[in-house]
Protein backbone atom coordinates (compact mmCIF):
# COMPACT_ATOMS: atom_id res chain seq x y z
CA UNK A 1 0.00 0.00 0.00
CA UNK A 2 2.68 2.44 1.07
CA UNK A 3 4.70 1.54 -2.06
CA UNK A 4 2.05 2.93 -4.38
CA UNK A 5 1.76 6.20 -2.61
CA UNK A 6 2.74 9.18 -4.68
CA UNK A 7 5.50 11.12 -3.03
CA UNK A 8 5.35 14.89 -2.81
CA UNK A 9 8.13 15.16 -5.37
CA UNK A 10 6.37 12.88 -7.84
CA UNK A 11 3.12 14.70 -7.38
CA UNK A 12 4.71 18.03 -8.18
CA UNK A 13 6.47 16.53 -11.18
CA UNK A 14 3.30 15.15 -12.64
CA UNK A 15 1.32 18.30 -12.16
CA UNK A 16 3.98 20.57 -13.57
CA UNK A 17 4.47 18.40 -16.64
CA UNK A 18 0.75 18.35 -17.10
CA UNK A 19 0.34 22.07 -16.84
CA UNK A 20 3.43 22.72 -18.93
CA UNK A 21 2.17 20.41 -21.66
CA UNK A 22 -1.13 22.15 -21.64
CA UNK A 23 0.52 25.51 -22.00
CA UNK A 24 2.73 24.28 -24.80
CA UNK A 25 -0.28 22.92 -26.62
CA UNK A 26 -2.03 26.23 -26.17
CA UNK A 27 0.80 27.96 -27.90
CA UNK A 28 1.44 25.42 -30.60
CA UNK A 29 -2.09 24.76 -31.71
CA UNK A 30 -2.76 28.20 -33.19
CA UNK A 31 0.58 28.02 -34.93
CA UNK A 32 -0.21 24.67 -36.49
CA UNK A 33 -3.64 25.93 -37.40
CA UNK A 34 -2.11 28.96 -38.96
CA UNK A 35 0.09 26.83 -41.14
CA UNK A 36 -2.53 24.27 -42.09
CA UNK A 37 -5.69 26.32 -42.44
CA UNK A 38 -4.95 27.98 -45.77
CA UNK A 39 -4.32 24.54 -47.22
CA UNK A 40 -7.66 23.33 -45.96
CA UNK A 41 -9.47 26.40 -47.17
CA UNK A 42 -8.24 26.45 -50.71
CA UNK A 43 -10.25 23.41 -51.70
CA UNK A 44 -13.75 22.16 -51.15
CA UNK A 45 -16.87 24.21 -50.47
CA UNK A 46 -15.31 27.63 -50.50
CA UNK A 47 -14.75 27.52 -54.26
CA UNK A 48 -18.48 27.52 -54.86
CA UNK A 49 -20.30 30.79 -54.38
CA UNK A 50 -23.95 30.82 -53.34
CA UNK A 51 -26.48 32.64 -55.50
CA UNK A 52 -30.00 33.76 -54.58
CA UNK A 53 -31.40 31.56 -57.39
CA UNK A 54 -33.63 28.63 -56.37
CA UNK A 55 -32.80 25.61 -58.49
CA UNK A 56 -36.42 24.53 -59.03
CA UNK A 57 -37.30 27.96 -60.37
CA UNK A 58 -34.85 27.76 -63.25
CA UNK A 59 -36.66 27.62 -66.60
CA UNK A 60 -35.62 27.02 -70.18
CA UNK A 61 -35.33 30.77 -70.73
CA UNK A 62 -31.87 32.10 -69.88
CA UNK A 63 -32.14 34.41 -66.86
CA UNK A 64 -29.63 36.68 -65.22
CA UNK A 65 -28.41 35.54 -61.85
CA UNK A 66 -26.38 38.02 -59.83
CA UNK A 67 -24.21 36.88 -56.97
CA UNK A 68 -21.82 38.56 -54.58
CA UNK A 69 -18.30 37.53 -53.82
CA UNK A 70 -15.18 38.93 -52.31
CA UNK A 71 -12.37 39.83 -54.59
CA UNK A 72 -8.84 40.22 -53.36
CA UNK A 73 -6.84 42.59 -55.49
CA UNK A 74 -3.32 42.58 -54.09
CA UNK A 75 -3.93 43.88 -50.56
CA UNK A 76 -7.30 45.31 -51.26
CA UNK A 77 -10.45 43.27 -50.76
CA UNK A 78 -13.70 44.43 -52.22
CA UNK A 79 -17.18 43.06 -52.68
CA UNK A 80 -17.92 42.41 -56.28
CA UNK A 81 -21.06 41.40 -58.10
CA UNK A 82 -20.84 38.63 -60.63
CA UNK A 83 -23.43 37.55 -63.15
CA UNK A 84 -24.34 34.32 -64.89
CA UNK A 85 -26.90 33.38 -67.53
CA UNK A 86 -28.76 30.36 -66.21
CA UNK A 87 -31.29 28.01 -67.83
CA UNK A 88 -32.29 24.37 -68.24
CA UNK A 89 -31.36 22.70 -71.51
CA UNK A 90 -33.56 20.17 -73.40
CA UNK A 91 -32.26 17.38 -71.22
CA UNK A 92 -33.34 19.30 -68.13
CA UNK A 93 -29.78 19.95 -67.11
CA UNK A 94 -28.82 23.30 -65.68
CA UNK A 95 -26.46 25.43 -67.74
CA UNK A 96 -24.73 28.50 -66.29
CA UNK A 97 -22.82 30.66 -68.76
CA UNK A 98 -20.44 33.50 -68.11
CA UNK A 99 -21.74 36.77 -69.59
CA UNK A 100 -18.26 37.97 -70.51
CA UNK A 101 -17.83 38.22 -74.27
CA UNK A 102 -14.90 36.19 -75.55
CA UNK A 103 -13.92 38.91 -77.95
CA UNK A 104 -12.83 41.81 -75.75
CA UNK A 105 -14.82 41.32 -72.61
CA UNK A 106 -18.09 43.26 -72.78
CA UNK A 107 -21.15 41.83 -71.07
CA UNK A 108 -23.51 39.93 -73.35
CA UNK A 109 -27.29 40.05 -73.15
CA UNK A 110 -29.91 37.44 -74.03
CA UNK A 111 -32.30 38.06 -76.87
CA UNK A 112 -31.70 41.77 -77.26
CA UNK A 113 -30.78 41.86 -80.93
CA UNK A 114 -33.98 42.06 -82.97
CA UNK A 115 -32.48 40.55 -86.10
CA UNK A 116 -31.08 37.59 -84.15
CA UNK A 117 -33.66 36.45 -81.59
CA UNK A 118 -32.82 33.66 -79.15
CA UNK A 119 -29.15 34.48 -79.18
CA UNK A 120 -26.70 35.99 -76.74
CA UNK A 121 -25.75 39.35 -78.16
CA UNK A 122 -22.76 41.55 -77.43
CA UNK A 123 -23.56 45.24 -77.91
CA UNK A 124 -19.93 46.19 -78.40
CA UNK A 125 -19.10 44.73 -81.81
CA UNK A 126 -22.15 42.63 -82.54
CA UNK A 127 -20.81 39.34 -81.23
CA UNK A 128 -23.37 36.52 -81.30
CA UNK A 129 -23.64 33.22 -79.44
CA UNK A 130 -26.28 30.52 -79.69
CA UNK A 131 -28.22 29.52 -76.59
CA UNK A 132 -25.68 26.87 -75.66
CA UNK A 133 -23.00 29.57 -75.66
CA UNK A 134 -21.27 28.67 -78.94
CA UNK A 135 -19.97 31.65 -80.84
CA UNK A 136 -21.57 32.29 -84.22
CA UNK A 137 -18.88 32.27 -86.92
CA UNK A 138 -18.54 35.52 -88.80
CA UNK A 139 -18.98 37.62 -85.64
CA UNK A 140 -15.90 38.83 -83.74
CA UNK A 141 -15.77 36.32 -80.85
CA UNK A 142 -13.49 33.37 -81.50
CA UNK A 143 -14.57 31.10 -78.68
CA UNK A 144 -17.66 29.93 -76.83
CA UNK A 145 -18.77 31.58 -73.60
CA UNK A 146 -17.17 30.18 -70.45
CA UNK A 147 -19.18 27.76 -68.36
CA UNK A 148 -19.63 27.77 -64.61
CA UNK A 149 -19.47 24.44 -62.80
CA UNK A 150 -22.66 24.25 -60.75
CA UNK A 151 -23.85 22.67 -57.55
CA UNK A 152 -27.13 22.56 -55.67
CA UNK A 153 -27.03 23.24 -51.94
CA UNK A 154 -30.31 23.28 -49.97
CA UNK A 155 -32.26 24.07 -53.11
CA UNK A 156 -30.07 27.00 -54.14
CA UNK A 157 -27.71 27.29 -57.05
CA UNK A 158 -24.00 27.52 -56.31
CA UNK A 159 -21.47 28.53 -58.93
CA UNK A 160 -17.83 27.54 -59.25
CA UNK A 161 -15.20 29.37 -61.21
CA UNK A 162 -16.11 29.84 -64.88
CA UNK A 163 -13.99 27.73 -67.21
CA UNK A 164 -13.27 28.05 -70.90
CA UNK A 165 -14.42 25.15 -73.05
CA UNK B 1 -10.64 48.99 -70.83
CA UNK B 2 -9.40 50.37 -67.59
CA UNK B 3 -6.44 52.66 -67.23
CA UNK B 4 -4.09 49.95 -66.01
CA UNK B 5 -1.13 48.16 -67.52
CA UNK B 6 -2.92 44.94 -68.23
CA UNK B 7 -5.87 46.51 -70.04
CA UNK B 8 -3.74 48.99 -71.91
CA UNK B 9 -1.70 46.20 -73.39
CA UNK B 10 -4.88 44.75 -74.81
CA UNK B 11 -5.99 48.20 -75.91
CA UNK B 12 -2.82 48.73 -77.92
CA UNK B 13 -3.25 45.38 -79.60
CA UNK B 14 -6.95 45.72 -80.39
CA UNK B 15 -7.12 49.43 -80.84
CA UNK B 16 -9.35 49.39 -83.90
CA UNK B 17 -12.19 47.96 -81.81
CA UNK B 18 -12.00 50.48 -79.00
CA UNK B 19 -13.42 53.61 -80.54
CA UNK B 20 -14.91 55.27 -77.48
CA UNK B 21 -13.22 57.30 -74.76
CA UNK B 22 -14.98 58.12 -71.50
CA UNK B 23 -13.71 60.94 -69.32
CA UNK B 24 -15.13 61.25 -65.79
CA UNK B 25 -15.15 64.84 -64.52
CA UNK B 26 -14.62 65.27 -60.79
CA UNK B 27 -15.20 68.64 -59.11
CA UNK B 28 -12.98 69.41 -56.11
CA UNK B 29 -13.86 72.07 -53.59
CA UNK B 30 -12.66 72.89 -50.09
CA UNK B 31 -15.35 75.45 -49.40
CA UNK B 32 -18.95 75.15 -48.30
CA UNK B 33 -19.71 72.73 -51.17
CA UNK B 34 -16.83 70.42 -50.22
CA UNK B 35 -19.09 67.58 -49.09
CA UNK B 36 -21.11 67.84 -52.23
CA UNK B 37 -18.05 67.70 -54.44
CA UNK B 38 -16.95 64.56 -52.61
CA UNK B 39 -20.24 62.78 -53.05
CA UNK B 40 -20.30 63.73 -56.73
CA UNK B 41 -16.88 62.21 -57.15
CA UNK B 42 -17.84 59.06 -55.29
CA UNK B 43 -20.97 58.61 -57.28
CA UNK B 44 -19.33 59.07 -60.66
CA UNK B 45 -16.51 56.73 -59.68
CA UNK B 46 -19.03 54.02 -58.90
CA UNK B 47 -20.95 54.57 -62.10
CA UNK B 48 -17.92 54.70 -64.33
CA UNK B 49 -16.64 51.48 -62.76
CA UNK B 50 -19.86 49.72 -63.69
CA UNK B 51 -19.91 51.24 -67.12
CA UNK B 52 -16.39 50.04 -67.81
CA UNK B 53 -17.29 46.54 -66.72
CA UNK B 54 -20.23 46.34 -69.09
CA UNK B 55 -18.50 47.80 -72.13
CA UNK B 56 -14.92 46.82 -71.49
CA UNK B 57 -14.29 45.81 -75.08
CA UNK B 58 -15.33 49.02 -76.72
CA UNK B 59 -14.46 51.89 -74.43
CA UNK B 60 -11.42 53.23 -72.73
CA UNK B 61 -12.18 54.61 -69.27
CA UNK B 62 -9.77 57.45 -68.64
CA UNK B 63 -8.48 58.13 -65.14
CA UNK B 64 -10.75 61.16 -64.94
CA UNK B 65 -10.13 64.86 -64.59
CA UNK B 66 -10.24 66.53 -61.21
CA UNK B 67 -10.64 70.27 -61.37
CA UNK B 68 -10.95 73.06 -58.87
CA UNK B 69 -14.47 74.35 -58.46
CA UNK B 70 -13.01 77.86 -58.12
CA UNK B 71 -11.72 77.96 -61.68
CA UNK B 72 -13.59 79.96 -64.24
CA UNK B 73 -15.89 78.34 -66.71
CA UNK B 74 -13.79 79.55 -69.62
CA UNK B 75 -10.62 78.08 -68.24
CA UNK B 76 -12.29 74.73 -67.54
CA UNK B 77 -13.84 74.58 -70.98
CA UNK B 78 -10.64 75.41 -72.79
CA UNK B 79 -8.74 72.79 -70.77
CA UNK B 80 -11.28 70.18 -71.61
CA UNK B 81 -11.12 71.15 -75.27
CA UNK B 82 -7.47 70.29 -75.25
CA UNK B 83 -8.24 66.81 -74.04
CA UNK B 84 -10.89 66.55 -76.67
CA UNK B 85 -8.60 67.60 -79.50
CA UNK B 86 -6.00 65.08 -78.44
CA UNK B 87 -8.54 62.27 -78.18
CA UNK B 88 -9.98 63.06 -81.59
CA UNK B 89 -6.57 63.26 -83.19
CA UNK B 90 -5.78 59.88 -81.67
CA UNK B 91 -8.69 58.38 -83.51
CA UNK B 92 -11.45 58.07 -80.94
CA UNK B 93 -14.78 58.23 -82.73
CA UNK B 94 -16.89 58.76 -79.64
CA UNK B 95 -16.03 60.84 -76.62
CA UNK B 96 -18.18 61.01 -73.51
CA UNK B 97 -17.83 63.07 -70.38
CA UNK B 98 -19.58 61.78 -67.34
CA UNK B 99 -20.18 64.01 -64.35
CA UNK B 100 -22.55 65.03 -61.57
CA UNK B 101 -21.50 68.66 -61.72
CA UNK B 102 -24.36 70.48 -63.41
CA UNK B 103 -22.19 73.48 -64.28
CA UNK B 104 -20.97 71.57 -67.31
CA UNK B 105 -24.43 71.65 -68.79
CA UNK B 106 -24.10 75.32 -69.62
CA UNK B 107 -21.07 74.72 -71.81
CA UNK B 108 -22.32 71.50 -73.32
CA UNK B 109 -22.68 72.81 -76.85
CA UNK B 110 -19.11 74.07 -76.95
CA UNK B 111 -17.93 70.48 -76.65
CA UNK B 112 -17.66 67.92 -79.42
CA UNK B 113 -18.00 64.98 -77.07
CA UNK B 114 -21.29 64.05 -75.44
CA UNK B 115 -21.93 65.26 -71.92
CA UNK B 116 -23.63 62.79 -69.66
CA UNK B 117 -24.90 64.44 -66.54
CA UNK B 118 -26.05 62.13 -63.77
CA UNK B 119 -27.45 63.84 -60.69
CA UNK B 120 -25.54 62.50 -57.74
CA UNK B 121 -27.49 60.49 -55.23
CA UNK B 122 -26.51 60.72 -51.53
CA UNK B 123 -25.44 57.10 -51.26
CA UNK B 124 -23.84 57.36 -47.85
CA UNK B 125 -27.12 57.09 -45.97
CA UNK B 126 -28.47 54.08 -47.80
CA UNK B 127 -28.28 50.43 -46.97
CA UNK B 128 -26.37 48.32 -49.42
CA UNK B 129 -29.25 46.61 -51.10
CA UNK B 130 -31.12 49.79 -51.81
CA UNK B 131 -27.95 51.44 -52.97
CA UNK B 132 -27.28 48.63 -55.42
CA UNK B 133 -30.74 48.70 -56.89
CA UNK B 134 -30.53 52.45 -57.42
CA UNK B 135 -27.12 52.16 -59.01
CA UNK B 136 -28.31 49.31 -61.22
CA UNK B 137 -31.08 51.51 -62.48
CA UNK B 138 -28.78 54.39 -63.27
CA UNK B 139 -26.29 52.11 -64.99
CA UNK B 140 -29.04 50.67 -67.15
CA UNK B 141 -30.02 54.14 -68.36
CA UNK B 142 -26.41 54.88 -69.06
CA UNK B 143 -25.92 51.69 -71.05
CA UNK B 144 -28.90 52.46 -73.23
CA UNK B 145 -27.53 55.85 -73.97
CA UNK B 146 -24.25 54.41 -75.19
CA UNK B 147 -25.85 51.72 -77.29
CA UNK B 148 -28.10 54.28 -78.93
CA UNK B 149 -25.18 56.56 -79.76
CA UNK B 150 -23.22 53.72 -81.22
CA UNK B 151 -26.14 52.54 -83.31
CA UNK B 152 -26.76 56.00 -84.70
CA UNK B 153 -23.20 56.36 -85.82
CA UNK B 154 -22.29 52.90 -87.04
S1 LIG C 1 -16.44 42.56 -77.08
FE1 LIG C 1 -18.14 41.35 -77.64
S2 LIG C 1 -18.07 41.49 -79.80
FE2 LIG C 1 -16.35 42.64 -79.21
Amino acid sequence: MSKNRVSRRQFLNYTLTGVGGFMAAGMLMPMVRFAVDPVLQSKGESDFIPTPQKVDEITEEPTRVDYKFEQVDAWYTSEETGTAWVYKDEKGEIVALSPVCKHLGCVVDWNTDKSNPEHFYCPCHGGLYTKDGKNVPGTPPIAALDVFPIKEVDGYLYLGKAEPR
Amino acid sequence: MKWNSQDIQLFIKEREYIDTAVVPLYPVSFREDMKQSVSMTEFIQLLSGQLEKQFKGRLLMLPGISYLKTLSEDKLTSDLKEWEDELISQGFKHIFYITSDSDWKTVEDKLTGGLIWMPSIPLENMDDQYKNSILDDQVKQLLNLFVRKWQNND
